[in-house]
């Protein structure tokens, strides 16, 4: 284990004062970050422990807005009867990730933080076109997910900012929405890839800004717009589906490493998205007949 | 480094412990409490479950646990689960059912069943499945823990 030292913040004013202060990182669920500095390369001399801060552990909504805090962990989002109804690909990546020892420990925050091209939260996260509250000693500003991650493990948060928390809009119209994850097995699996997509239908039964996103083929989770405008205003029928599914390819640009081929991605993404998509489909149409 | 003082709950004790901040909860366990049921299989990167405990009423990864983020938690590990001499049931069960051969694997297993338990008293085997994903056994294989741990579910409510 490399060598650092141990503050602990009990408030989120403590933590703020403490990462300025020392120059340090935080820690939260440990899960990503204790693997790394296990492996001597997580890059800090100094740990600031955020797991006691409460006023960072929430799901609340706020009118139409709904926010999730940092320190949310997957285990939380999985007992949410509100993310169940406003975020159901949320819900179906957070039981995906490692076993119950992971998901007891593991944050929503440190997801983000960790920026994994494979982070099973963020595709999910990018269909619901969810915003980052990063907070720092005397300021904070909010920005779009995808403006957040900006390569493979990095993110744009600056010396002494701290992720507070997520926000996105509940779906206005009914909405389809799905996540599905190809992994080496079951349990405690790194996706080969990953996949959310969320259908709205408007009144006359047509999508209408659907979302499509896909992670662990490319530098950073990504959208698909050339999915997102096949599906743009037609009616659900599995046609459109087939060659919204097709059209990912356009969109990704995976590399071959231990857990699988680039050719293999780009064939499991087309067929991963078409099940989530017909999934999401599915959902929709159970919904309009309950 | 800066040396850390931590106090925890160990099995119901209370235990105060000076040492260097980058001591996980699984090490500090082992060499400073000397409660080496909690095994380490994987190097530390939470992919075995073999050093799993019971942190505050969850199974969590001993490895992934910094000893500083225990300071005041409450620690379960299997040393605490005999009472007065009598094995817990489910340490019978894994016994009884044939669930374990080396025994490495066991205690965490057990620790990840017990916390099921404790929230879920009977548990579907889809969820005693869930339960135990995190851990990985690598000579009985996981039918006689699912099995053991049915039996132990059985065994408690027949007991209450």
């Amino acid at each position: 284990m490399q060598e650092f030292d141990f503050y602990a913040a009990n408030t989120l004013d403590e933590l703020l004062r403490l990462l300025a202060q020392s120059g340090g990182r935080v820690i939260a669920g440990g899960t990503d970050v204790l693997v790394q500095a296990q492996r001597g390369v997580f890059p800090a001399s100094v740990l600031v422990d955020a797991s006691r801060v409460r006023e960072l552990r929430f799901i609340g909504q706020d009118g139409e807005t709904i926010r999730i805090g940092a320190l949310t962990t997957y285990a939380d989002i999985l007992a949410s009867p509100l993310l169940r109804e406003t975020a159901p690909a949320l819900v179906m990546a957070a039981a995906t990730v490692g076993a119950p020892q992971t998901r007891a420990r593991g944050t929503l925050g440190g997801n983000i933080a960790n920026a994994s091209p494979a982070g099973d939260t963020l595709p999910p996260l990018l269909t619901l076109d969810a915003t980052v509250r990063l907070v720092k000693r005397g300021g904070e500003r909010v920005l779009p997910l995808a403006e957040v991650l900006c390569g493979p493990r990095q993110t744009c948060l600056e010396p002494g900012e701290i992720i507070h928390s997520v926000a996105f809009r509940r779906p206005s119209q009914p909405t389809g929405a799905a996540f599905l994850k190809l992994g080496n097995r079951q349990g405690m699996a790194i996706a080969v890839v990953n996949v959310a997509v969320s259908l709205p239908l408007d009144d006359d039964g047509r999508i209408a800004g659907a979302r499509v996103a896909l992670g662990a083929v490319a530098p950073t989770p990504v959208r698909s717009p050339r999915a997102e405008a096949v599906l743009y205003g037609q009616s659900l029928n599995d046609d459109v589906l087939e060659r919204a599914a097709q059209a990912v390819l356009y969109d990704i640009a995976p590399i071959t490493d231990v857990r699988g081929s680039a050719d293999y991605r780009r064939k499991a993404a087309v067929r991963l998205t078409a099940r989530a998509l017909r999934l999401a489909a599915q959902q929709i149409r159970e919904g309009a007949q309950a | 480094m800066k040396p850390i003082t931590v106090t925890l709950t160990v099995n119901g004790q209370t235990r105060t412990i000076t040492t260097l901040p980058n001591k996980t909860l699984l090490y500090a366990l082992r060499e400073d409490l000397g409660l080496t049921g909690v095994k380490d299989a994987c190097g530390g990167e939470g992919e075995c479950g073999a050093c799993t405990v019971i942190l505050d009423g969850e199974a969590v990864n001993a490895c992934l646990v910094l000893i500083g983020q225990a300071d005041g938690r409450s620690v379960e590990t299997i040393e605490g689960l005999a009472q007065d001499g009598e094995l817990h049931p489910l340490q019978c069960a894994f016994v009884e059912t044939g669930a374990v051969q080396c025994g490495f694997c066991t205690p965490g297993a057990i620790l990840a069943a017990k916390a099921l338990l404790d929230r879920d008293p009977s548990p579907t085997d889809d969820a005693i499945r869930e339960a135990l994903s995190g851990n990985l056994c690598r000579c009985t294989g996981y039918s006689k823990m699912i099995a053991a741990v049915r039996r132990a579910a059985e065994e408690m409510s027949h007991a209450r």
